[in-house]
């Protein structure tokens, strides 16, 4: 039996613009399960990023209910929430959002100093998630001195290192070329697959989508519909023989 | 962590951070330049005694009293002690040679002004000798002068009638550990000069220039000031009895608004360093949005972002104030070389250090909290999408 580990019921979130009232997500009811890829799509302004803000602890729902991980974000404080975001999440974003002063190491170092870890087991870790999307040998180097490709990855390394339990990402192959996106997004399957994590990205391009079990399609800030992709099918028949 | 990230930022901008940095060092040097000034000139006015009284003309500073006014002030209840002091206002070689030279009553300079310490000769040796001098030992670093040397001065309020110069024979060289006695004074006995313009062998005028009256410490100096002025109200000389701190308050008035000058160019500059300071961190804060907004969806508190901005705006401040004082230390000494003969004591007092690095936190603090409370509210939606 699988978990349900993203639960939303009825969850809204308008934004003011000048003096008009812009409603972006509407009453939106949406499960997700434990350690599944899913892609989220939809047209522009259907609320696709601000769903996964809201997920991901940047952003709190004006009504409605949200529970991700157990934990009802509605509830916490700014400050549980960021305490909340450090354990339970890794974002990667369509910029790579890489602070540019540190070497690769040092960023994928920085989620964990806010664990109990000790400064030779954080490096150690941070290494190993670096070893892990293929760039043990672009440690020291600063994000000016790496592809966009490279970039994502040590974005996604860092997402990785403190081992969250979700993933968001935000257009994350939306700078990259073909060949780069699909080391991204293979890098994703497995870490979907291997490590177990859950994905929630926010794509506008259908081949990537198709890398996720599912696809959430959202409409207008409601749910349009969830549908299997064919290496979801793969994963359930398999699981299931 | 923090302070690594903080360093890295400012490596980022290194010629920016590095005019910042001069800019502060700049501020405080000045700042603790001028300070050390001040209270250099009135460092006479802090340190005089309550218990020393000064008697002057009630007409000018440059007009002698007589010498039998010594005799009737000794009448006075209260009074203790008195030390004549008569400017002398001699050359040595050259005019730019300046230094005070004062003659002095030997025996009572020594009871009156216990702060004065001979650290080579002989005081005992200076009183017994009638043309012996004690030099201050600046006075003696600066033209290597040892006891036992002959210091010629020119005269020129009291010359020589034969044109000959002055010759003070050094018995003594003394430290004092008061303002009020500068350490680049020459001090010889009264009486070599009065018996010379006696003997008419120097010109010059008769009388004494001030007396300096100790008060018993039982008696109330303001009694002592009163009954010494209404001694002489009907003269022939009318005089002026003040506070040694009173009377040495004058010298730093005759400087006009020159103190007060100082103080404004040193408000002045701390302005604006202050506001190029908080360009700078504004600058700093706008451009590390994207960064604070970065760190903040990994988890980092409203607080660490507060304090890693601060901590910014601080290290760039307490680095440049640090060298700042640093660098009027190192001038401390050359400084009072050159002026010290002039101004004596140039001192940069830890007090003025502790009130540099107290400059430089203030700068720090207020230059960063703006910068640092605006990254603090940051919210990292809006950050992250001002930067895509």
């Amino acid at each position: 039996m699988t978990e349900v580990l993203i639960d939303l019921e009825g969850v809204c979130r308008s934004y003011e613009r000048g003096n008009e009232t812009l409603r972006v997500l509407d009453h939106l009811d949406l499960q997700m399960e434990r350690a599944t890829f899913y892609s989220l799509m939809g047209p522009s302004g259907s609320g696709k990023t601000t769903l996964l803000n809201l997920i991901g602890g940047l952003d709190q729902a004006d009504a409605g209910k949200l529970v991700v991980a157990g934990e009802d974000l509605s509830q916490l404080s700014k400050s549980e929430l960021a305490r909340w975001r450090a354990d339970n999440v890794g974002f990667v974003f369509q910029g790579f959002n890489l602070l540019p002063v540190l070497t690769a190491i040092e960023n994928v170092e920085m989620p964990l100093l806010l664990t109990p870890l000790s400064k030779a087991r954080r490096r150690e870790q941070a290494a190993f998630a670096l070893e892990l999307v293929g760039l043990g040998d672009r440690m020291k180097h600063r994000p000016r001195e790496l592809s966009g490709g490279q970039e994502q990855r040590v974005a996604i390394a860092r997402a990785i290192a403190s081992d969250p339990t979700l993933i968001l990402a935000d257009e994350p192959t939306g700078d990259l070329d073909r060949a780069s996106a699909d080391q991204v997004l293979a890098l994703l399957q497995r870490l979907n697959q291997e490590l177990q994590k859950t994905i929630l990205m926010v794509t506008h391009d259908p081949v990537a989508a198709e890398h996720a079990s599912a696809i959430v399609h959202l409409d207008k800030g409601r749910l349009g519909s969830i549908e299997e992709t064919a290496r979801g099918r793969s994963l359930r028949e398999a699981s299931v023989t | 962590m923090i302070l690594h990230l903080v360093w890295r930022n400012l490596m980022a901008h290194k010629l920016r951070s590095f005019l910042t940095f001069g800019a502060i060092v700049l501020a405080v040097f000045l700042i603790c330049f001028l300070r050390a000034a001040v209270r250099t000139l009135q460092g006479g006015v802090e340190a005089a005694s309550s218990q020393r009284l000064m008697v002057q003309s009630a007409v000018s500073l440059f007009q002698n009293l007589p010498l039998g006014y010594e005799t009737k002030m000794r009448g006075v209840e209260g009074v203790e002690r008195i030390c004549k002091w008569q400017w002398f206002g001699g050359i040595y070689r050259d005019r730019s040679n300046f230094f005070a030279q004062f003659g002095i009553d030997a025996g009572t300079f020594r009871e009156s002004y216990r702060d004065v310490d001979i650290v080579e000769g002989s005081y005992d040796d200076f009183q017994a000798t009638k043309n012996a001098c004690i030099i201050g030992k600046g006075l003696a670093a600066s033209y290597g002068w040892r006891v036992g040397d002959d210091v010629p001065l020119i005269g020129t309020i009291f010359p020589k009638q034969d044109g000959s110069e002055w010759r003070f024979l050094v018995k003594g060289i003394y430290d004092s550990r008061t303002a009020v006695i500068d350490d680049n004074t020459l001090f010889f006995h009264f009486d070599m000069l009065k018996d010379a313009i006696d003997a008419g062998t120097a010109n010059g005028p008769q009388g004494v220039g001030v007396y300096m009256l100790e008060v018993a410490p039982t008696a109330a100096p303001e009694g002592v000031m009163a009954a010494v002025d209404a001694l002489f109200e009907n003269g022939p000389q009318r005089v002026q009895t003040t506070t040694e701190a009173e009377f040495n308050r004058q010298f730093v008035t005759m400087l006009g608004g020159v103190p007060t000058l100082l103080g404004a160019v040193g408000i002045a500059v701390v302005f604006a360093i202050f506001f190029a300071a908080l360009n700078t961190m504004l600058m700093a804060a706008r451009e590390r949005t994207r960064s604070n907004g970065i760190l903040k969806a990994m988890g980092f508190s409203d607080d660490f972002v507060f304090r890693a901005m601060l901590f910014e705006s601080l290290f760039l401040a307490l680095a440049g104030g640090l060298v700042g004082i640093g660098l009027v230390k190192l001038i401390e000494e050359p400084v009072a070389q050159s002026i010290g003969r002039a101004i004596g004591g140039f001192r940069v007092e830890p007090s003025t250090m502790g009130f540099g690095v107290l400059l430089a936190l203030v700068i720090g603090i207020a230059a960063g909290i703006v910068p640092a409370l605006l990254a603090r509210r940051l919210r990292p939606v809006e950050a992250l999408r001002s930067a895509a």
